[in-house]
């Protein structure tokens, strides 16, 4: 066994620490579990939890410091310690809320570094709680000691983590220790970050407020006013606005719907020039009778019984194109847009300016 | 026989042959099983000597197909005629394969 020549308290309590290792071991395991259950639970997501069991060295570092400080190794609140790393400020306080419902906390030992500051300096923030797993979360017949040991659990968000990383890189301890340049240029870094948190908490905000009012115009009806985009596509593929039109293609052979993903149409859309979900509506309306009429050409003589969900967009796709000009070559964008650059795109393309040049509503170029 | 199988460590291939009409596709069901014991690998069909596919041909890919993706491998349909080309483009099914 290592030595390290620490005075006979230090040694005791070395060993006492050595003794209860697999004790913190099982802490770790239990904490981290719950911690990532009630994350779950409640919907963060977080950028990182990370656990540690102090190692050895670094324990007698500190013995050798103020080891006169500690009674017991039980006194020493950082033997586990864990960390959740956020994305955003309101998250570090909501993993809070959540430790708080979840354990003990020691109030007078925890601390919140953010509020420490004065209005005019800017340096390490983080929450600090020093914990105790209550009886009533967790119980073990194996290690019933389990709930007497207290632990540290940080929380901090993900530029508060970089900016304390690299502090700790670069070995800054104390003003005593590094000239007082590099402090200054520290809590400059310190105050920039901090500025960079709340951006990004208020631009998150903003984007919740955009999707929210998008709902509500959605909900309402107003679909002019709501911008195509991801989320409200979806929202509005919710809505079955193909339904009718996919029902009539369906009803030529009698054919089942099968499920088919939509996401591809998306780029389509866009691509197509179409920027609010008014203007997809307007497609419904104008290339309706055209889309079914297709559909009927192309499937009306055959006995297939079986169709994609996206049928119905599909044609209204091709007319819509074939209606703005575009011939193949617009067809062919739309294949390779749904289909990834493929030979047979071209293939199914010239197929389809065939078709289509047999019915009354295509204008575009023949060749 | 539609589905002639052949297996090996990473990939089955089947070639798919004849007429895939509703009669075909019912015997079939049986020859596909293994295709669907081996989902988690690259599935591929070459359908070269594939004359004709029905709805009940088709579904017997989709069957396929849904089985790969539920196990993490794919299907890949090879050297299908143009007549069955136009049937995976008119049913809007053509982006659910990858086909070369």
């Amino acid at each position: 066994m290592v030595t390290y020549g620490l005075d006979p308290h230090g040694e005791m309590l070395l060993e006492e620490y050595r003794q209860q290792l697999p004790l913190y071991t099982r802490l770790q395991q239990v904490v981290m579990k719950k911690l990532n259950e009630m994350a779950r639970q409640i919907g963060i997501d977080v950028n990182s939890m990370e656990a540690r069991i102090k190692g050895e060295s670094s324990l007698v570092g500190k013995l050798e410091r103020k080891g006169y400080k500690y009674q017991s190794i039980r006194d020493i609140t950082d033997i586990f310690g864990a960390r959740i790393i956020t994305f955003y400020n309101e998250d570090v306080d909501r993993m809070a809320s959540m430790a708080e419902s979840l354990f003990d906390i020691d109030w007078p030992n925890s601390v919140d570094k953010r509020k420490m500051h004065q209005f005019d300096s800017f340096g390490y923030n983080s929450l600090h709680y020093i914990c105790q797993l209550p009886r009533s979360v967790y119980q073990d017949a194996e290690f019933p000691e389990l709930n007497d040991i207290r632990f540290e659990l940080q929380m901090r968000t993900a530029l508060q983590h970089v900016w304390s990383a690299i502090q700790h890189d670069i070995g800054y301890k104390s003003e005593i220790e590094t000239p007082m340049e590099y402090h200054r240029d520290l809590s400059r870094l310190a105050g920039m970050l901090e500025l960079a948190d709340n951006e990004f908490s208020r631009i998150r905000n903003s984007v919740s407020d955009y999707r929210r009012r998008a709902q509500s115009l959605l909900r309402s009806g107003r679909l002019e006013e709501v911008l195509l985009d991801r989320e409200t596509f979806y929202s509005y593929i919710e809505m079955k606005p193909f339904n009718k039109l996919n029902r009539q293609i369906a009803s030529i052979t009698q054919a089942e719907l099968h499920e088919a993903s939509f996401a591809p149409y998306l780029i389509v859309l866009k691509q197509m020039g179409l920027n609010t979900l008014g203007d997809v509506e307007r497609m419904i309306k104008d290339c309706y009778e055209d889309a079914y009429q297709l559909a009927l050409f192309q499937l009306g003589s055959t006995d297939i019984d079986i169709l994609a969900e996206t049928i119905g967009l599909q044609n209204l796709c091709i007319v819509h194109i074939l209606k703005a000009g575009k011939g193949k070559p617009g067809i062919l964008q739309l294949f390779d847009t749904i289909n990834g650059k493929k030979p047979q795109n071209d293939f199914m393309a010239s197929t389809i300016i065939e078709q289509a040049s047999r019915l009354p509503f295509f204008s575009g170029e023949k060749s | 026989m539609i589905f002639n199988i052949t297996e090996n460590n990473e990939a089955v291939k089947a070639t798919v042959s004849g007429r895939l009409d509703t009669p075909a596709a019912v015997k079939a069901q049986q020859e596909i099983v293994p295709l669907l014991e081996n989902a988690e690998k690259v599935i591929t069909l070459d359908c070269e000597q594939l004359e004709y596919i029905s709805s009940s041909g088709l579904r017997l890919f989709l069957t396929i197909r849904k089985e790969a993706a539920a196990k993490g491998g794919k299907v890949v349909i090879e050297h299908i005629n143009d007549e069955i080309k136009k049937v995976f483009m008119m049913t809007g099914f053509f982006n659910l394969f990858e086909i070369r």
